[in-house]
């Protein structure tokens, strides 16, 4: 059980971390004038909106490969993506609402980058649903892989949305092609929370995905001794 | 005079306990479903 022992471990690491970011964040970084402290929100919505968009990616990547390799950790590593995506989707769709009140007066509008998320955590949902549905494991991973595949193909949209429709939404400040218009002690503790976000979706998806090696016993103690 | 900072720091504190609520439920959930035969 080597790689779940390693992923618990680093997912201890991640939220030791994760009080630091915290920390940084509330003690340590500057209050922007005009939103005032809900602007920390920041900090924790823009990393797990990344990685909510990349987790799809990764399970349409993984999709791709596994309908021409019949790989099946493949298929594995998809299903710990998606998982672990929705958590993060979840997160996005929870701080944004919460920013959204004080800053535009209003928990949500229809607007296409929020809609987009919308989609895109029913798009997991309906993922994890499928997978759930289907008994015959060949079928299941099929039926998986074509809806990963699609939902890799909204991720463009959701990204790009701000430029393509008039939105509420504001535009991207740190990845866009110009440089990041945020202080250097701003952009500082964004890049930390990015960075533990990213240990946290790798501690995820390692453990998610030593437990669908556990619920496969035909699969014996493949990769869980690698 | 500059303008006065918005108050609004109960929604910051919202959206912090939210996230470490969801990621470590999550974590929890790993953990307990990992534990089962």
């Amino acid at each position: 059980m080597r790689l779940l022992r390693a992923g618990r471990w680093i997912t201890v690491l991640g939220f030791v971390l994760l009080a630091g970011v915290y920390l940084r964040a509330l003690a340590f970084t500057p209050v922007e004038r005009s939103q005032g402290l809900a602007q920390k929100i920041f900090y924790l919505h823009v990393p797990a909106a990344i990685w909510a968009e990349t987790a799809m990616v990764l399970v349409g990547l993984a999709s791709v490969f596994y309908l021409f390799l019949k790989d099946p950790r493949l298929d594995r590593f998809a299903e710990a993506s998606a998982e672990v995506g929705t958590v993060f989707a979840a997160i996005v769709l929870t701080t944004g609402p919460i920013w959204g009140k004080p800053i535009w007066g209003t928990w949500w509008s229809w607007d296409a980058r929020l809609t987009f998320t919308l989609f895109l955590f029913l798009l997991y949902a309906g993922y994890l649903l499928l997978r759930g549905a289907v008994a015959d494991p060949g079928a299941r991973r099929r039926y998986a892989a074509v809806l990963g595949i699609c939902g890799m193909c909204l991720v463009p949209f959701i990204h790009f949305s701000v430029y393509l429709f008039r939105t509420l939404h504001p535009m991207p400040i740190v990845l866009k092609p110009s440089a990041p218009s945020l202080p250097g002690s701003m952009l500082a503790t964004w890049l930390f929370s990015l960075s533990v976000f990213t240990l946290l979706y790798v501690a995820f998806v390692m453990q998610r995905y030593a437990l669908g090696l556990l619920r496969e016993p035909a699969a014996g103690s493949e990769g869980l001794h690698a | 005079m500059p303008d006065a900072v918005p108050q609004n720091a109960g929604f910051m504190v919202a959206a912090y306990i939210t996230t470490a609520v969801i990621l470590v439920g999550y974590a929890v959930t790993l953990y307990r479903r990992t534990l089962k035969p």
